[in-house]
């Protein structure tokens, strides 16, 4: 057990489709490992911003804040959970919500191992090697699209043009997540104004 | 308790007289000076001229100046004023009292709207009269040598009417023109006044919304629009290798200082953070800075004259901001129209069309030392800017500049470490990189038995272990059979 939470994502970056086959049907894979990589790469956006060496790093110091990175990770990682769930749930999609969260969690490995050892690598850069840093970040993000892209394929048991359509459908369903959000967000600002001020008014009159 | 008292007072009274004399002394500007961090951010910095007097036309015994329009400084340190509402050019000494004063030209009588004046080494005047349109140039004595009044060439349309309002001399006497009316670019004359042709034209910039907004208008609409038409020089100054540094009104322009060589292209060094364009945030309400007047320091430095805010921003021969100053307001050293900004070698001198009057600027220490640091750099001494540019760092631990000078004569001298330091204070990228190399490839060559010892015992670890493993493992498959069995299941 203690063994698979540390080998099962190993295995999932190199062979996607059978590890994914195997954490719908084996029951692979736990939500322990998925908080824990989550956290991880919440850290790893912290040590990058913190840490990345003088040629690469562009970050104000005075704006670094933690808690934003964290919000940054998982605001996005839940909308995205909740949206992929609402559109595939439609989509007659095999996948379970725990399953979603467990293959998008997982996805998030090739970032947890490719960002934290360049932000160590790139302090020992010159201007000329920093490509290979922006290489290998463009490479952990291709690589994470490419094993959320199998993995949504093989728990919800789409053809290809499925998955696609339906990640782009989730894409928009997060930005009408999000808008209803602000919308209702405002409503109730203006209720509670609205309610303070009748209060106030009240006050004021007796 | 009677001592104790009188050692209060004595102290009270010290407290006191002390911090009298220190606002006695302490310069205090009617302006908030201040210069743009990294973060492009404007961040509070010691003044680098305050005020130090007031000149007007009555100062000199004589009628107060009406609506001057230029100013110019002189190599023998003569200041000349173009009073414009007066019709007359005010000739002063440096020691502020009146040398004399042109009020008319023999052959062509008063001036009609003088607008720019300039001055070469022989005491030659050259008056740029819009008024007349007229480009007149004077001798010391006062005899006219030359006049331009309808230059003839076959690149100048027919009826063109010559309106010149700012001129500039090189060494070689040829003369740059600012003319109204005229987009093509900077008018040259050689000595004779013989027109050699247009330098420097502003290109046309046509941005995609107008484009798409053209194509989807009719022709009728078309014929309406706004003629896309560059923008007009509003001033010039000569460097010492004989190069134009003008300026235009162009709004939203990056560029809207130019430095020019002879064949007219722009060669401005903009290696600073930022565009070399005054101010890079403002309000909406308020805009960018609007260049009427540019002025050649020496070595590499020029300082611009920003009509929108009333500010004198000085850029280095980089491109780096050096420092800021000035704004419009009542007050004594404040400005209400500034027109021109002269430099007389140690004051800044900056010419009022409303208030009618000079403001005269004195460096501060931190001035000072920013100039003298900027001029040794540009000369190439950079070793000897470093203890300069630690006391500006003394006066001002946010000045980039400063880091980023020390950091380039550390590399210089192989100190790369501390020039890493440096560069990262200045956030230098370029140089950091080059300084971070070198120092990089020496501890590597220090470095390198250790790192080599290292790796050869880290090799012989791994590989025994590997050796040691495969024997246990050996052992183990003759002593417990289920194991192998296991193996072979797996």
């Amino acid at each position: 057990m203690k063994q698979e939470l540390i080998s099962f994502p190993f295995q999932v970056i190199f062979k996607p489709f059978s590890s994914f086959w195997d954490l719908k049907y084996d029951n692979k894979g736990s939500m322990k490992a998925s908080y824990l990589l989550i956290a991880f790469t919440i850290i790893a956006f912290i040590l990058q911003k913190q840490y990345a060496g003088f040629l690469v790093n562009y970050t104000d110091p005075r704006a670094i804040n933690s808690i934003m990175d964290i919000i940054t990770v998982v605001i996005p990682f839940v909308l995205w959970v909740v949206a992929n769930w609402s559109i595939t749930t439609l989509m007659d999609g095999e996948g379970k919500f725990t399953e979603i969260v467990k293959v998008t969690a997982y996805s998030l490995t090739p970032i947890v191992i490719v960002y934290i050892p360049m932000t160590f690598i790139s302090r020992y850069m010159a201007q000329e090697e920093t490509a290979f840093y922006y290489l290998m970040l463009s490479i952990a993000s291709l690589w994470f699209v490419w094993l959320l892209f199998v993995g949504i394929m093989t728990i919800h048991q789409y053809t290809v043009m499925k998955t696609i359509v339906t990640m782009v459908l989730t894409i928009i369903v997060m930005g009408i997540i999000v808008f209803l959000g602000a919308l209702v967000l405002s409503m109730l600002q203006q209720i509670y104004d609205f309610i303070y001020n009748i209060y106030r008014e009240l006050l004021f009159r007796t | 308790m009677r001592i104790k008292a009188m050692v209060s007072a004595i102290v009270m009274a010290s407290v006191l007289f002390t911090t009298a004399w220190i606002d006695v002394v302490h310069a205090s500007t009617p302006y908030e000076a201040y210069n743009y961090n990294y973060w492009e951010e404007a961040v509070a910095s010691p003044a680098a001229f305050v005020p130090s007097r007031t000149v007007g036309g009555s100062d000199l015994g004589i009628e107060p100046f009406l609506e001057p329009n230029d100013m110019v400084i002189a190599p023998s340190g003569n200041i000349y004023v173009a009073d414009t509402g007066n019709k007359r050019i005010v000739v002063i000494r440096p020691d502020w009292t009146l040398e004399r004063i042109i009020d008319s030209v023999e052959g062509i009588g008063s001036f009609g709207t003088v607008s720019g004046l300039y001055v070469d080494e022989d005491e030659t005047l050259y008056i740029a009269d819009s008024g007349l349109g007229k480009l007149i140039v004077l001798t010391k004595n006062g005899s006219v040598k030359l006049i331009i009044d309808n230059p003839q060439s076959d690149i100048i349309a027919a009826g063109f009417k010559f309106t010149p309002t700012k001129v500039a001399v090189d060494d070689a006497k040829r003369m740059y023109v600012v003319a109204s009316g005229v987009f093509e670019g900077i008018m040259q004359f050689d000595t004779d006044g013989e027109f050699l042709g247009y330098i420097g034209t502003n290109e046309v910039k046509r941005d995609y919304y107008e484009i798409i907004w053209r194509l989807l208008s009719t022709k009728e609409q078309r014929s309406q629009m706004v003629l896309f038409i560059p923008t007009e020089f509003s001033n010039l100054d000569i460097d010492h290798k004989g190069f134009v540094y003008a300026t235009n009104i162009d709004l939203n322009s990056p560029t809207p200082i130019k430095r020019l060589n002879p064949s007219g292209e722009d060669v401005l060094k903009r290696f600073g953070y930022f565009h070399v364009k005054g101010d890079i945030r403002f309000r909406a309400s308020v805009g960018p800075s609007i260049f009427i007047d540019i002025k050649y320091l020496g070595d590499g430095i020029y300082s611009a004259l920003d009509s929108n805010q009333g500010r004198i921003f000085t850029y280095d021969a980089e491109g780096n901001l050096l420092f800021i100053y000035g704004m419009h307001a009542n007050q004594n050293g404040t400005f209400k129209t500034p027109v021109a900004v002269e430099y007389d070698g140690v004051n800044q001198l900056v010419l009022d069309r409303a208030k009618a009057n000079i403001h005269v600027f004195m460096p501060t220490m931190f001035g000072e030392l920013v100039l003298e640091a900027s001029r040794l750099h540009y000369n190439g001494y950079s070793e000897e800017a470093v203890p300069v540019w630690q006391q500006v760092l003394d006066l001002n631990s946010n000045y980039d500049i400063a880091y980023i000078g020390i950091g380039r004569s550390l590399v210089m001298s192989k100190r790369n470490e501390e020039a890493i330091f440096y560069f990262k204070q200045g956030m230098e990228r370029d140089q950091y990189s080059v300084a971070y190399k070198r120092y990089r490839r020496e501890e590597m060559k220090e470095q390198f038995g250790t790192i080599m010892t290292t790796i050869v015992i880290a090799a012989v670890m791994i590989i025994g272990l590997m050796i040691w493993r495969k024997v246990r493992s050996k052992r183990q498959g003759r002593t417990a059979t289920y194991s192998a069995g296991r193996d072979q299941a797996l």
